[in-house]
């Protein structure tokens, strides 16, 4: 039994991206939404957004690989955002303490707006 | 309130990648049953996740199983109780070192939340363990969608 995460990118401008999830965020797919991130920051992005409107599901492992790619992506000087979480997501982020690294926005449009990376 | 209606679930999984999923939708099958909202089911379902995969990847059990045991309750007045164990056969682990963990950016302990994710989404959890196994008992509470 396997649950399949699929990542879409939208590159916005030189320095900016949106990164769709579709599925459940756990090791696999956490490790699927790095290389996507790690990929973009070597192409000097500095403002990520990963928009989850389509994942319903996370585990804590698959959020450990996100904060590795917040520490990653502060190190480099840039910024990552979160939109679109379900209520329990978003509780969960904050279990974690993820909401004090990242920037966490209701809906796109916020996000886009808040982060420069309008098309 | 007078607790009626018992609805009863006994899985054994294998402790094979995202088996946590067959185990939350299970019991979110059940909890939708007796109307739960969708927000408690979401909060119950992560919390089965983490706890399945504690078993998964800490108890170093020699049968490679998980056996969960799910029970809901209609409690009258659009209330409803969801009682969920979670057993493993494994070598047990020190409670108390495993809620202390806390992590932050930087720090060598990025994984071991799943107890603190268990206990902030569910409304009482309880553990027994030792040398022979561990079982975790949650229970979340909802009130019916309307």
């Amino acid at each position: 039994m396997t649950e399949e995460l699929k990542v879409a990118v939208d590159r916005r401008g030189t320095s900016g991206a949106i990164l769709y999830t579709k599925g459940y965020i756990n090791n696999v797919g956490g490790e699927e939404i790095a290389s996507r991130a790690y990929e973009l920051m070597e192409g000097d992005v500095r403002s990520l957004l990963l928009n989850l409107r389509e994942t319903k599901i996370v585990n804590s492992i698959g959020i450990s690989i996100l904060i590795e790619i917040i520490e990653k992506m502060i190190d480099k000087g840039g910024r990552i955002g979160f939109c679109c979480l379900t209520p329990v997501i978003h509780k969960t982020f904050q279990i974690m303490g993820l909401a004090n690294y990242a920037s966490i926005f209701t809906d796109e449009d916020q996000a886009v707006k808040e982060m420069g990376l309008a098309s | 309130m007078t607790a009626t209606a018992e609805r009863q679930m006994e899985l054994t999984l294998p402790m094979v990648p995202d088996i946590e999923i067959a185990a939350a939708r299970a019991a979110g099958n059940l909890a939708r049953e007796l109307g739960m909202r969708s927000e408690s089911i979401d909060e119950m379902a992560h919390a089965m996740i983490e706890a399945c995969i504690n078993a998964r990847e800490h108890s170093g059990s020699n049968d490679r199983r998980i056996y969960v045991r799910i029970t809901g309750t209609s409690l009258g007045e659009g209330n409803s109780r969801i009682d969920i164990w979670i057993t493993d056969h494994g070598k047990g682990f020190d409670v108390t070192e495993a809620r202390s963990r806390r992590q932050k950016l930087g720090a060598v302990h990025k994984r071991g939340w799943g107890l603190q994710i268990i206990e902030a989404h569910m409304d009482e959890v309880s553990i027994t363990t030792s040398a022979d196994g561990t079982t975790i008992h949650m229970v979340k509470y909802g009130k019916n969608d309307d």
